[in-house]
């Protein structure tokens, strides 16, 4: 199916790559079907991607592999509350974490405390709040970085 | 918004399964009890309002090459 993207034009997607949020995302709760947007040269490793709104075509995020700003990264978050997802075993689910991305870059920050997680057999995503004390919703992930 | 009052160790029921209680007051703060299904998530809601809030920051308009400048070379 074709969708309008905010930043990529029109964009053929297979109906198998949609992901269905139940419950939407915190704060965008109406909006409930999207799809992932790899960059063409790294694809799936890459350190970010989008996430597109298949019913809105400004909403997009910039999403971010938390296991690339924390190696440990494992959020904690009762069972019953990943009920949305359905059936799954532990290496179906998929971790992304959202970025908000200011004018001036070196602020970026990462969401840890509320990732989204997605089981990929059956493409049905949550976005929980993980209840690890030492995740921050804004997570500087530049400082570090600089220099590299 | 309904106001009960309730002294400690009283509860509240919200339907059949959510069950609200005052432990303890102190001050100006007040302890509350929470029973309900795991299946209902309870948040502060500071952290609530701060996650919606990180949401939509992280929903605004970027642009794509100043992305690619800062994250491309990672990963």
């Amino acid at each position: 199916m074709k969708i309008q993207t905010r930043y990529f034009g029109e964009v053929d997607v297979e109906k198998e790559k949609i992901l269905h949020f139940e419950q939407g995302l915190f704060g965008f709760e109406e909006y409930t079907d999207y799809t992932i947007l790899y960059d063409l040269d790294r694809g799936k490793d890459a350190f970010f991607s989008w996430l597109q709104s298949v019913q809105e075509k400004t909403l997009a995020f910039v999403i971010v592999n938390p296991f690339k700003v924390r190696k440990d990264f494992d959020p904690v978050v009762e069972t019953e509350l990943l009920a949305s997802l359905g059936e799954y075993q532990p290496e179906d689910l998929l971790a992304f974490v959202l970025a908000t991305v200011p004018s001036d870059p070196q602020q970026t920050t990462v969401n840890l405390k509320a990732p989204l997680i997605i089981n990929q057999k059956n493409r049905q995503g949550v976005q929980i709040v993980a209840e690890n004390e030492d995740y921050e919703v804004r997570c500087r992930i530049m400082s570090e970085e600089n220099g590299r | 918004m309904l106001a009960l009052a309730r002294k400690v160790n009283q509860s509240i029921m919200i339907g059949n399964d959510i069950e609200i209680t005052l432990l303890e007051i102190k001050g100006d703060q007040i302890k509350i009890g929470v029973n309900a299904p795991k299946s209902v998530p309870i948040y502060r809601k500071e952290l609530y309002e701060q996650i919606q809030q990180e949401n939509k920051n992280a929903g605004k308009e970027v642009d794509p090459d100043k992305i690619r400048d800062i994250f491309g070379k990672r990963g």
